[in-house]
């Protein structure tokens, strides 16, 4: 649409377009909207598939209940969102009364203090923000749920919790850690500080900006109904037929799932087209800063991979609630669908997660290093690399699912195919550090720890992709364990260093830096300690998701549990040192760490459109360097 | 765009701001995209399965391809429609309103036939069951035109109402105009496919 | 190609080679590189050995190989990188403020292509070895198919259920004679299982409807586990049996005491 113009100073008026509606909502208004009408749909739903006869005592059948539960949680969804003045910009443009300036300003949240947290604002950076307040959220529930897991297993036969809390526990960790683990990086970071860095005033669409975040906020309170509806027998795969036999929480899943697949939709086209359209002048596609690069490339991989999952989930939804026959044999249908449609997003997917956290990664390097990026087009193939082969791996995870034996050679082919871009990312990392002296701060030492665990989730990779030993090791603790390394040791790792590095950006302020060093430690010592032990009885032969276990497994467990134990300390430890420096933090300078990206340019707090004056460039942020 | 004397927001460039849009749109295009190749794929996929000769059981009647192409026709006929009133606002006066009818007839014989489906199975206690993989696929792709007939005709009336009402410059119109001809051509585009794939049963 | 004003000048490229070598930060990372090299090569051979059950056929064979050696050639490519890495650590800034600018090298054409060619070598060896060995397990499979024990394996919430279609007998343990190669015919009653007898490193999914199938020839006495491997539902912990490897006559006695009859 448009951007916001400079032409502001602090003289200004403060745009308040008092005869517009959407001056009067916010996420309050949102909220009970969303009720309201999710009530509304589940009392009519629910009255018109009661027959009279049965009205009096027979509940509902589990199809229709389904259907009733599922309407009453996309109401909500869009109550939600009419409720917080989503559908006023295509309403007004349906008529034909385009947004003024002022209401434009006014959704950008122009003068509206803290408020503008709450309502349905447009400014980057106030959706950057919420993004990082969503996924700490998000990460702490999930890290909660994994405490939980491992106090269960710290030793044979526990029942800290039961066998139908522990399924659920599973697959909801999964599932929550996936969606945060998404927009870990992309989300705060890529809404925050990229438009900055690529100097443009905003991003191409800000009412889709908050679009994407609101829709996925909706989704929050939907995931967690699952817990009172039973919760999810599936595991985060809610690999069918098991998810068609589910109770009622699978609802919660399903629409949680579709939900999240338009806000990823949403948010991708967005980046992209930002990237693609608003970079300032000067800035072209070799002088464009990696983070931006590997952020576009990711989230342009989930624009196609999402729906594939979206629509697995309608499918179950349809085999759930009208009877069709997606994934029941008895009907034509087959589970191996399901999993050709779900990998066929899940192997992509795990890229989507790991490309930005590297590349918040390879731009924190060359500026603590003091050094150039080694091989930026190194760094490029490698991402780009990964992500066309990443389309094309998706039955390694369907190995063992004998749905088409005979595919297993060429998928294992491309599958191992890719050490190859993923060592370019290992060589251009390695390559900045190479003669220099890295300076040690917080965001530094995540690249340490990153390339240490990497590593050993690649080799272990490899076995895997292997179709002889994953005849072994598939559906095993090993499994789980190799995965962790990648999306925890690696993606997050990446995020949690872009965390330290950006933070005095978004919030003014240092993150404590004795509290981050703690963390840091206990976090990576526990982590490798942790699945160390996971690797151990996934080798000895222990199956992922298992409530209980032999006693052979005690001991590997038990070494799990304890490294859990470091990593759930570690982590409160860092939220706690997030949220005591955002507000009694050191002040920030405006550019603590000496680099050249154009972020470190604009005071905080950021300007509501960034810029005085667009910024000209003329070389890439990496001019570090003696010599030439 | 109003201009208020106080309130000043920048605007880039029209032709900035209308490839801009169109890429956005594109881009929301790709995803729409693997939506429809995930129902073909599965399509396919299990027609080539056939588990347990349930594709089509026996004795189970479908849609005749012809049917399959009448809720294709209108959103050609509305993308091509949409094309002869793109450049010029007087034909578009003609032809938005073309473009909106037939998606609403396209809308209505998808509905139609939905309510007409030929393949459900209805047991003693009244429970109705998609008899056969081919209905379960069958429908889902149905509800997808359904969605594209509802998307496309929201469109359609936005574009018939701000011919009359707005008054944007030239080339922003014009840019405009180009960026939902992608998403009507997408449209037919994908009905096509749909389709070509319902008629081999 | 190579970035010429990273050295300082140079006559001959062996001197150059020399001085490189000489250098403090290559000696420490090629220190650092067999200490990294020599530690990945222990850890493959000393704990997968150690941690896994007791190999009892060649699938199981192949895949503790592939685990051991995978690590062991991958281990000169992490030792390099986390040398690199740890000579910057050991040569780090410390302070509040930034380090002096480092030398400015923005790419180096060799090393990048050197690198590229290591791993697409190594991918390669990776595919050539585990195509190798599906196909020798496919051949050796279909060669066996003739003498073969066929087991009809079903999975339902939450039990295994092995049918011995030639001996007549239907049982929940799974008891195989030594030497014989099996064939597994698996199915689910219900949702989607996956049978994996353990310590004969071979697994399959069981689908509702159709069946899938796996092949293995067990070469050592002693008992098994059997797990499934595919999250089914409430009870999947403790969807698993037991069984045992068999001499032939102590498989023909355990057949007919579960009243079946020699095939």
């Amino acid at each position: 649409m448009s951007t916001l113009d400079k032409a502001h100073t602090s003289s200004r008026p403060v745009p308040n377009p008092k005869r517009s509606l959407i001056t009067r909502l916010h996420m309050g208004t949102g909220v009970v909207v969303g009720i309201i009408f999710a009530a509304l749909v589940y009392w009519a739903l629910k009255n018109s598939l009661l027959t009279y006869t049965d009205k009096v005592a027979d509940p509902l059948s589990p199809h229709d209940n389904n259907i009733v539960l599922l309407g009453a949680m996309f109401a909500w969804s869009i109550g939600f969102m009419a409720g917080i003045g989503a559908f006023i910009g295509p309403w007004r443009w349906l008529i034909g009364k385009d947004l003024t300036d002022e209401e434009i300003l006014y959704l950008a949240g122009d003068g509206q203090g803290t408020k503008r947290y709450f309502k349905y604002c447009t400014d980057h950076k106030v959706v950057g923000i919420q993004y990082l307040v969503g996924v700490m959220t998000l990460l702490g529930v999930g890290g909660t749920m994994a405490m939980m897991i491992r106090t269960n297993l710290a030793r044979p036969g526990g029942h800290f919790i039961t066998a139908t809390v522990y399924n659920s526990l599973v697959g909801l960790h999964g599932i929550t850690m996936i969606i945060a683990m998404i927009i870990v990086a992309t989300g705060p970071f890529g809404n925050y500080v990229m438009p900055i860095m690529i100097g443009a005033y905003d991003m191409a669409f800000p009412r889709l900006n908050a679009l994407s975040w609101w829709v996925l906020f909706t989704a929050i309170p939907v995931l967690c109904s699952a817990w009172f509806l039973g919760g999810i027998p599936t595991g985060w795969t809610a690999y069918a037929p098991l998810s068609i036999q589910a109770g009622p929480g699978m609802n919660a899943f399903i629409a949680t799932i579709i939900i999240f697949a338009v806000s990823t939709a949403v948010a991708g086209a967005n980046i992209t087209t930002t990237v693609i359209a608003m970079r300032t002048k000067g800035m072209k596609w070799n002088r464009v800063p990696i983070f931006v690069i590997g952020s576009t490339i990711s989230v342009a991989l989930a624009i196609p991979a999402f729906p594939t999952f979206m629509v697995s989930m309608i499918m179950t939804a349809l085999d759930r609630t009208y009877n069709t026959g997606f994934f029941d044999a008895n009907m034509g249908g087959s589970g191996w669908l399901y999993s050709n449609l779900f990998w066929i997003m899940g192997h992509p997917e795990v890229y989507v997660i790991l490309i930005p956290g590297v590349a918040a990664l390879m731009e924190i390097v060359p500026v603590f290093v003091r050094k150039p990026l080694f091989s930026y087009n190194a760094a490029i193939m490698g991402f780009a690399g990964i992500a066309g082969l990443s389309i094309l791996v998706w039955a390694h995870h369907m190995y063992m699912a004998g749905w088409a034996p005979s595919l297993n050679g060429p998928f294992m082919v491309t599958t191992e195919m890719i050490s190859i871009p993923t060592g370019l990312l290992f060589l251009v990392l390695i390559g900045t550090m190479w003669r220099g002296k890295p300076w040690m701060k917080l965001p530094m030492l995540s690249v340490f720890a990153f390339i240490w665990d990497f590593m050993i989730g690649g080799i272990t990779g490899i076995y895997l992709s292997d179709v002889p030993a994953d005849s072994y090791l598939h559906g095993s603790m090993f499994v789980t364990a190799h995965f962790h390394f990648t999306l925890m040791g690696a993606a997050l790792t990446g995020a949690i260093g872009g965390l330290a590095y950006w933070y005095p950006k978004m919030t003014g302020r240092m993150l404590h830096e004795r509290a981050g060093y703690i963390s840091f430690w206990m976090v990576q010592i526990g982590f490798n300690v942790l699945f160390f032990g996971m690797f151990m009885a996934g080798a000895e032969g222990q199956p992922r998701r298992v409530v209980d276990y032999a006693a052979l497994f005690r001991n590997s467990n038990l070494i799990s549990t304890i490294g859990a134990y470091s990593v759930g300390t570690g982590m409160i430890i860092l939220l706690w040192a997030v949220i005591h420096s955002w507000t009694k933090g050191k002040i920030a300078p405006m550019n603590p760490w000496g680099a050249k990206t154009l972020e470190w340019t604009v005071p905080y707090p950021v300007p509501l459109t960034n810029f005085d004056e667009l910024p000209v460039i003329t070389s890439d942020p990496y001019g570090y360097g003696k010599g030439k | 765009m109003s201009h208020d004397t106080e309130f000043h927001v920048h605007h880039d460039s029209d032709a900035a701001v209308g490839r801009r849009e169109r890429l956005g749109v594109r881009l929301l295009i790709v995803a729409d995209g693997s939506f429809l190749f995930s129902m073909i794929f599965s399509y396919f996929y299990l027609r080539n399965l056939d588990v347990g000769g349930n594709w089509l059981p026996k004795g189970v009647k479908h849609f005749s391809s012809g049917a399959a192409w009448m809720v294709a026709i209108p959103f050609v006929i509305a993308a091509i429609s949409h094309r002869m009133g793109q450049a010029d606002k007087k034909t578009r006066n003609l032809t938005s309103i073309v473009t909106l009818l037939v998606l609403l007839v396209g809308g209505y014989i998808q509905l139609h036939q939905m309510a007409n489906m030929p393949f459900l199975l209805k047991d003693d206690a009244g429970i109705v069951t998609f008899n056969g993989a081919y209905a379960s696929n069958w429908v889902l792709m149905a509800g997808t035109g359904v969605f594209h007939y509802f998307l496309g005709a929201f469109i359609a009336l936005g574009i018939l109402i701000r011919n009359r009402t707005t008054n944007l410059p030239h080339e922003l119109d014009l840019w405009r105009q180009r960026t939902a001809q992608s998403w009507f051509t997408w449209c037919a585009i994908a009905a096509v496919l749909t389709a070509i794939s319902l008629s081999i049963i | 190609m190579a970035d010429h004003s990273v050295e300082e000048l140079a006559p001959t490229p062996g001197d150059r080679a020399t001085r490189f070598l000489k250098r403090a930060d290559v000696k420490q990372t090629t220190l650092f590189f067999i200490f990294w090299t020599a530690l990945f090569v222990v850890l493959g051979i000393y704990f997968y050995p150690k941690w896994m059950p007791t190999i009892m056929s060649v699938e199981m064979k192949s895949a503790e190989k592939i685990m051991i050696w995978f690590t062991v050639i991958s281990a000169p490519i992490a030792g390099f990188v986390l040398a690199v890495a740890t000579t910057a650590f050991m040569n780090r800034h410390r302070g509040d403020t930034p380090p002096p600018d480092g030398p400015a090298i923005r790419t180096n054409g060799p090393v990048v292509a050197v690198w590229t060619v290591t791993s697409l070598v190594f991918a390669l060896v990776a595919i050539i070895w585990g195509l190798t060995e599906m196909n020798g397990q496919a051949v050796a499979a279909a060669k066996d198919a003739k003498s073969a024990i066929t087991i009809e394996v079903r999975g339902s919430q939450w039990v295994w259920t092995f049918n011995y279609p030639a001996q007549g007998i239907e049982t929940h343990e799974l008891n195989l004679p030594i030497g014989v190669p099996v064939i597994f015919d698996v199915k689910s009653a219900d949702v989607n299982h996956s049978f994996w007898p353990v310590q004969l490193g071979v697994k399959v999914d069981a689908n509702a409807q159709v069946t899938t199938v796996i092949h293995t020839t067990p070469d050592k006495l002693g008992p098994i586990d059997v797990k499934c491997a595919e999250l089914c539902g409430l009870y999947h912990a403790y969807m698993e049996t037991t069984g045992e490897i068999q001499s032939a006559s102590d498989f023909d006695a355990w057949v007919t005491a579960q009243g079946g009859h020699k095939a």
